[in-house]
């Protein structure tokens, strides 16, 4: 079937501005366009068990974990339900105001191999995402597939772009089930790249098989602050690794650096160019 | 003046009995003021903020905010060693003893739940060829009170052992090394379990069971001896 090349229109800095909503660079990376808008971060809202609920229905495996079928008492559902609501938090409102390329996958070993001319991973295979790298290392690659293309577009996302991408609309946390269909987790190594459903806006991999660099410096708390700090002793990891499961392969997990090494890769971001007409 | 010193000696023994010391050759990692030689996990699916902190002297492991726990590392990695700790543990609350913990928390873990199966070797986020279970845990186990742990960790293929208040629980000689990337040193951590998600989202369960609200865990005299 013959490729449709779609051109949209954005307001960028004032004037129009025309994108395709899919690219492919000179190494092959394949992109595709994300719009501007709105994601609200760090809506916290955990839920809590109330007197209705029972744990003696639970399969056998999980009893050990749920206290041997003790439910609580009352006095510990009060607290519960105390610190629950004492520590539930709206999020914040982040905007994003221009719209960008997002990879649709992480960084493969092949593509590292391109522009570095070397393989750090511990995993080997071409199409396996690179890993074993740290945040530094990252902004040299960046920095070099700058030169090669001659601009200055590539970057790392921000973690509010990320998050934004990989909620691709949701204003909700993902779905058990569907973290299941699109996410590798639970495996002895990194898998290849878009082997399991994309999300969406076509993003593969956002949750699981390597953690990915995002530009912003860690803050140590459970979630991004309005503004990420100005310096710090790590940068913030997300979408969690294969070696990750349900719990923290989220949307929401706002992790920080140094992770295991072997499950920390990255995406990388190239910037609407103003000439882009 | 002989009746005093009596006192005396009857008062430091009394103590001693009652906070019983590293052994001799372990090297502590724990100064009984603040947490210099751990760091928290930021990568854990247990939590990445943890809520640990030094108090009266100890450890103590609890969650902050609401269902997220989280896992205390120690900065230096281990191979062979034997661990000494002293535990108190709240009931109802899921925690353990990691060893070779890699940064995220991949480990052979000691659990530490009560009721439940404190003592047993289990696998935290990953498979273990061969868990083992102590059995006879309830002759030395103290109720309430601090009970100390001895581990030895030995061998790239690690065998390990457990002794609890000095009593044998059990030896473990795994058939193969079951860490990721073939790993053969790791950290020392303490966990608390998380109970709850971000959000209430669909599929989810929850875990209220595995920490119960404002319970902790509580550990002192935590000493290694590299072998």
């Amino acid at each position: 079937m013959k490729a449709r090349i779609l051109l949209i229109c954005f307001l960028l800095g004032g004037e129009w501005v025309m994108a395709q909503t899919k690219i492919t660079n000179t190494v092959g990376m394949e992109f595709v366009l994300i719009d501007a808008g709105t994601v609200v971060i760090g809506e916290f809202k955990p839920p809590y068990p109330v007197p209705a609920d029972t744990v003696k229905s639970l399969p056998h495996d999980y009893m050990m974990y749920m206290g041997q079928g003790r439910g609580y008492n009352e006095k510990e559902f009060k607290l519960a339900r105390e610190m629950a609501t004492r520590d539930s938090k709206e999020g914040h409102v982040f905007q994003i105001s221009r719209p960008y390329y997002m990879a649709t996958t992480e960084v493969t070993q092949a593509q590292w191999k391109k522009v570095m001319g070397y393989n750090p991973s511990q995993f080997t295979g071409d199409s396996l995402p690179v890993e074993n790298v740290s945040w530094k290392e990252v902004q040299k690659f960046i920095k070099k597939l700058n030169t090669l293309e001659r601009h200055k577009a590539y970057r790392l996302p921000s973690e509010a772009e990320w998050e934004h991408a990989a909620r691709a609309g949701s204003k909700k946390d993902i779905p058990w089930k569907e973290i299941e269909v699109s996410a590798n987790l639970n495996k002895k190594t990194t898998v290849a790249v878009a082997s399991k459903k994309p999300n969406a806006w076509g993003l593969y991999d956002m949750l699981g098989n390597v953690w990915e660099w995002v530009d912003d410096y860690y803050n140590e708390k459970l979630f991004a602050d309005p503004e990420p700090p100005k310096k710090g002793k790590q940068h913030v990891l997300k979408g969690a690794s294969f070696v990750g499961d349900v719990k923290n392969a989220t949307y929401m997990t706002h992790a920080g650096g140094p992770g295991n090494g072997w499950d920390v890769g990255f995406r990388i971001v190239k910037g609407v160019e103003k000439n882009s007409k | 003046m002989t009746k005093a010193i009596n006192v005396l000696i009857f008062f430091s023994v009394a103590l001693s009995c009652a906070r019983a010391q590293v052994p001799s050759g372990f090297k502590s990692l724990f100064n009984g003021k603040d947490l210099e030689q751990w760091h928290t996990s930021r990568t854990s699916h247990q939590g990445t903020v943890g809520n640990f902190y030094v108090e009266d002297g100890v450890i103590t492991l609890k969650q902050n905010p609401y269902g997220q726990g989280g896992i205390l590392l120690t900065n230096k990695k281990f191979k062979d060693f034997e661990l000494y700790v002293e535990v108190k543990i709240d009931s109802f609350c899921n925690g353990g003893i990691f060893l070779r913990s890699t940064e995220t928390g991949q480990a052979y873990q000691i659990e530490l739940a009560m009721p439940g199966g404190t003592g047993s070797l289990l696998g935290e986020a990953m498979q273990i060829s061969q868990g083992a279970e102590a059995k006879d845990i309830a002759k030395a186990w103290k109720a309430n009170d601090w009970n100390s742990f001895r581990v030895r960790m030995v061998g790239e293929v690690p065998k390990i052992s457990l002794w609890v208040n000095g009593v044998f629980m059990w030896e473990v000689k795994q058939p193969k090394n079951d860490f990721t990337a073939g790993a053969i040193e790791g950290m020392i951590g303490l966990q608390s379990h998380w109970t709850a998600l971000y959000q209430a989202i669909p599929g989810g369960f929850n875990m209220p069971g595995a920490w119960r609200p404002g319970a902790a865990h509580r550990f002192r005299n935590i000493a290694v001896k590299e072998l």
